[in-house]
């Protein structure tokens, strides 16, 4: 049951395990060859990850919501555009890198179109990768591929925007649709029901139960309404968090 | 690692230092949040990983060149679009390999196809992009940036 589970929610690795496998048996070649090419790529996202990681934790703490809105948000305007290109240009690492600081942006209040700009700029207007093509290709070849990438990327951003609302794309999302869950520290009187029944969800802290942080409600999500049943004084409270 | 790379690293380990600095409980909230984020992204992004070792395999960055070097132009580019969106090669390996295709006379138009969807668009990156904004965003996003690799194609094929 748990390892079924666990295969459910990692399909992609468990479906590209079971072809290296097959090609190990039927032709080992192939799949040494195969690995050997997916080293770089693993190499690239250990120095890239960690460095993405520490980038959304700081983002997180130091950088309050309203300079986020204001900077990338629906009125941030031609300035939050141009702003948006930098980030994606001045970036780092491939296109899967840009996903975790995306979606941070965009519960922050970052509008559509410059999550667009951000993840198109980050996967294609790279000061290193620009340098590379004007040694290969020439400088008016490099030049004139940037200025029609920009417009492109421009036209993309706006289209998508009228298209998609910042409101219908975040109700896609997980994260931000989970219900918040606390307890309300002046109602509760420490009996410890909830600690018992749910130890992976709630501990007791001065005699208060607090929620454990980076809880997977949607796991226990059955237990967690029983246990906001059960609280004899209704500390418990589960809202859905407006966004 | 490369310069940017680097620099990159001296950038968020300053920031964390500073917001360590900030709130240390507010730091450690975050990088639990970020943990779990990262989480359940991580599995995805090895599968890829993997995912592009095989396709480098089986469709070796030089069999592009039998694409590039069709009579058909149109054809050509087309097939050189969706040849770069389900490829994913490095840049270092990309430019030199184009290059050398066009100083022997190559039309540019599908070269500059598949450059663009190279990085703009991503099959093997598809599912995660899905999952992290969901089906409408990334559809839009990769069908938007296959429209405008061949439209930037041909613009440059009426330029240079």
């Amino acid at each position: 049951m748990r390892a079924l589970q666990i295969v459910r929610k990692n399909k992609l690795p468990v479906f590209v395990g079971i072809i290296y496998i097959l090609l190990y048996i039927l032709v080992p070649d192939k799949a040494d060859s195969a690995m050997r090419n997916s080293i770089y790529y693993l190499i690239e996202m250990f120095e890239v990850l960690p460095v993405i990681f520490l980038l959304t934790v700081a983002l997180e703490v130091l950088v309050p919501k309203e300079w986020i809105m204001k900077r990338f948000g629906e009125k941030s305007g031609f300035l939050g555009n141009i702003l948006s290109f930098i980030l994606g240009s001045i970036s780092a690492g491939p296109i899967y890198a840009a996903f975790p600081i995306s979606k941070m942006l965009l519960s922050k209040g970052a509008s559509v179109p410059n999550i667009v700009i951000i993840l198109s700029s980050w996967a294609v207007i790279k000061v290193p990768m620009l340098a590379n093509e004007a040694k290969f290709l020439g400088v008016s070849f490099m030049g004139i591929r940037w200025i029609l990438t920009v417009m492109a990327i421009m036209l993309m951003a706006w289209v998508t925007g009228k298209i998609l609302s910042r409101k219908e794309l975040l109700s896609g999302i997980s994260t931000t649709t989970e219900p918040n869950l606390y307890v309300n520290q002046d109602y509760c009187i420490g009996c410890g029901i909830c600690t018992k029944m749910l130890p992976d969800v709630y501990e007791l802290i001065n005699n208060k139960a607090v929620v454990k942080l980076g809880i997977a409600q949607s796991e226990n999500k059955m237990m967690i309404i029983k246990t906001v049943e059960e609280c004899p004084t209704k500390a418990i409270v589960r809202a859905t968090e407006a966004t | 690692m490369d310069i940017f790379t680097l620099s990159f690293w001296g950038i968020s380990i300053v920031l964390t230092g500073a917001s360590l600095v900030k709130s240390k409980e507010k730091t450690f909230e975050a990088m639990k949040k970020s943990k779990k984020m990262m989480g359940n992204m991580i599995g995805e992004i090895i599968g890829i990983i993997f995912m592009i070792g095989l396709v480098l395999t089986f469709i070796p960055p030089e069999s592009i060149k039998s694409v590039l070097g069709s009579e058909n132009t149109v054809m050509a580019t087309i097939v050189a679009a969706i040849a770069g969106s389900v490829t994913l090669i490095p840049a270092f390996v990309a430019f030199p390999l184009i290059g050398s295709f066009i100083d022997v006379g190559a039309s540019i138009i599908p070269a500059v196809a598949f450059l663009t969807t190279l990085t703009m668009v991503g099959v093997v990156t598809f599912p995660l992009e899905k999952k992290e904004f969901g089906l409408k965003f990334a559809l839009l996003r990769n069908i938007f940036s296959f429209i405008a690799a061949l439209l930037i194609a041909t613009v440059m094929g009426v330029l240079l």
